[in-house]
């Protein structure tokens, strides 16, 4: 069953990874309102979101699914089947620029590592410390395939010791997020699961720089790498990390999980981080507003989830009610910062789509449905993306003169002449110029001296 | 085929966490039908065997990578052993005919302040004089520089990063890669510039430019 969805996935993501722009579909399909950016929305950009949403969500996945494992919990599986699944759309990106079978060959590669992944979880569930050990000693020779692929298969533009050293901090951060959580130590395991995300943003500009450096007519000889690019995916980077963090906060929520408090933490951080984003833009009071209408939102989840554990039907009516509302406010302030380049009744349908796919996440999982859950759970990533670039949009239009690249046009003048020899000709020239003149005066004033 | 080696996974995963489990409920009804000093050493055996399961190591982040190491540094000057080029380092920035600034001190170098920091991902650019108008600058003998050449940069709070040289190319001056030297880069590279070939003297500036380039050691 989760073979034949994860089958219909393929044809899905490939078309959206082809040309024409259509990438930026990947990371976001929805009407957001936003007036359309050049700058922010192109080719070349859209190609770093999509990698960047589908990277960013392996990590997520990659430390839930490994949670889910040695907790034996009945997700599993979904969440399993979810990350495969982020493998074939990575995979057949990879494809849609190096061909099929370099797509495949990617995917055994990238496949093998949460293999390993798969492997020390159960190592650690048996107590099994040669076993972990193992699987960290195959994780370390995965990072010498995965590295030589990418290297080969860009040229060079990606060196492989570079991208050991990229893999390392990536395993490293799923490691880590996965060790702290079997030691209870959830503040660790939500920074190193934030971080592993964003993380991803790198690796994804790194990718999308090389692939478009590498065809630059498959991506209208544009860069991934602009002032306007960096806003759209720090934005992406912030609002997805709020959705899979209030996806997970909700399911811990539901379950009474002892890491509950550090996930709503982490969850905080992120409104903080977003906070500051809006502020660098619309000044503290701004800033201050936007939290408290953010702030309000997950107030509102978080009594749903309470009324759904205590069966109080009135009392999520009530918190859905609030979410309408919400959305209302919300949509308002950001028509408002943004002077009408995003419209309100948009923003709303956004919204919309933002709480009813993080409703149905939940009440998928609390009710065991876990196939439609993370189907739901990947709707409200990918659907961040689009939030993110929507508003981006409407910023670099708003204030395009904080978007001016301040990189140079034209190289340095570093020479003053004084070591050329066409200095000394000159100088000759002019010394042989005046010796010529002065003997001419003197001749011209023998002359004279002769004539008077 | 790839999607059945996965499901295989989690399949051959869940079975092995379901084993766990059952061994551990079997154990306990077998204790039972034995004699009671036979019980008794059955359990010191068990709990010998589950402290020794639990004594898996607990791992320590040390050695992982969980941040990215290469922040960069603020630079102050700038060595070139085989040169012997030791050089205090000046910020610059875009002038307004679209060109990269140059030190006020045709003995100094001049750091492209707005772009990458020394040792931070991406390209980190420098540039110097190869002459003044009287004589030799800083970077005259930039050319010398070959593939492993060592650079040293130093920063305001005594750090240093090594960088080594990966090569080096002559662009004609008014078509040089400028996208490319100030844009991404996945590596941490830090890029020399000076200027090379004829001195033109009706433009007052040398025909070419010569970019070398360094990459950084992480230590």
């Amino acid at each position: 069953m989760k073979l034949n969805k994860t089958l219909l996935a393929i044809p899905l993501s490939v078309s959206l990874l082809l040309p024409m722009g259509a990438l930026a579909n990947a990371a976001g399909n929805d009407d957001h309102g936003e007036v359309q950016s050049e700058e922010v929305s192109n080719a070349a950009v859209d190609l770093r979101a999509a990698l960047d949403s589908i990277l960013s969500e392996h990590a997520y996945l990659a430390v839930i699914t490994m949670q889910k494992g040695i907790d034996g919990s009945k997700d599993f599986e979904a969440a399993a089947g979810q990350l495969g699944e982020n493998t074939d759309e990575l995979s057949a990106a990879v494809g849609s620029i190096y061909g099929d079978e370099a797509g495949e060959q990617f995917k055994t590669i990238w496949s093998s590592h949460i293999g390993y992944f798969v492997d020390y979880v159960t190592a650690t569930a048996e107590k099994d410390d040669d076993g972990r050990k193992k699987a960290l000693a195959n994780l370390d020779e995965y990072r010498v395939v995965q590295a030589d692929f990418l290297d080969k298969a860009t040229e060079g533009r990606l060196k492989a010791k570079d991208l050991e050293e990229g893999l390392k901090m990536h395993v490293d951060q799923l490691i880590w997020a996965f060790d702290s959580y079997g030691e209870a130590d959830y503040e660790k395991t939500y920074t190193s699961l934030t971080e592993s995300m964003h993380h991803m943003f790198g690796t994804g500009k790194g990718l999308s720089w090389a692939f478009t450096e590498q065809f630059p007519e498959k991506f209208d000889n544009l860069s991934v790498d602009t002032p306007q690019a960096d806003l759209r995916e720090d934005l992406n980077s912030e609002f997805s990390a709020h959705a899979a963090l209030a996806i997970l906060a909700m399911q811990k929520g539901i379950d009474g999980a002892d890491d509950f408090d550090a996930v709503v933490a982490a969850l905080n951080e992120n409104t903080e981080d977003l906070t500051k984003s809006v502020e660098s833009v619309y000044g503290a009071e701004g800033g201050k507003q936007f939290n408290e209408i953010w702030n309000s939102h997950i107030g509102y989840f978080v009594n749903y989830v309470t009324a759904t554990a205590e069966n109080d039907e009135a009392a999520k009516e009530k918190a859905m009610k609030d979410l309408d509302g919400y959305r209302k406010v919300q949509a308002e302030f950001l028509d408002t910062a943004t002077d009408g380049r995003l419209k309100a009744a948009d923003l709303e349908e956004s919204l919309k789509s933002h709480v009813d796919q993080l409703l149905v996440a939940f009440d998928s999982y609390a009710d065991e449905d876990y196939d439609k859950a993370y189907d739901s759970i990947h709707e409200a990533y990918s659907h961040m993306f689009g939030v993110g670039t929507a508003l981006a949009g409407a910023v670099v239009d708003q204030y395009p003169e904080k978007f001016e690249s301040a990189a140079p046009t034209d190289m340095p003048k570093t020479g003053l002449g004084g070591m050329s020899q066409g200095t000394d000709y000159t100088l000759w020239a002019i010394v042989s110029t005046m010796i010529l003149a002065i003997s001419a005066g003197a001749v011209f004033i023998r002359k004279k001296v002769t004539n008077s | 085929m790839m999607n059945k080696q996965l499901v295989i996974i989690a399949l051959a995963f869940m079975v092995m966490l379901a084993g766990c489990s059952t061994t551990e409920a079997i154990e306990e009804p077998v204790g039972e039908l034995k004699s009671e000093q036979a019980v008794n050493e059955a359990k010191k055996v068990e709990e010998v065997t589950e402290s020794e399961k639990k004594s898996l190591p607990p791992r320590t982040s040390e050695g992982l990578s969980l941040t990215d190491s290469r922040v960069g540094i603020e630079p102050t000057s700038l060595e070139i052993p085989k040169l012997n080029v030791n050089a205090s380092i000046e910020d610059v920035g875009r002038i307004e005919n679209g060109q990269m600034g140059v030190p006020q001190d045709p003995d100094n170098i001049g750091w492209f302040e707005p772009g990458i920091l020394p040792g931070a991902q991406g390209n980190a650019v420098m540039a110097g004089h190869i002459d003044s108008l009287t004589g030799p600058s800083v970077f005259y003998e930039l050319d010398k520089l070959e593939e492993g050449d060592e650079i040293i940069v130093h920063g305001d709070d005594n750090e240093t990063l090594r960088f080594i040289v990966t090569g080096s190319k002559v662009y004609p001056r008014n078509d040089s890669p400028v996208d490319e030297i100030f844009g991404f880069n996945y590596s941490s590279g830090l890029t020399l510039i000076t200027c090379t070939g004829e001195y033109n003297r009706s433009v007052k500036t040398h025909e070419e430019r010569l970019v070398v380039y360094t990459e950084l050691v992480q230590e």
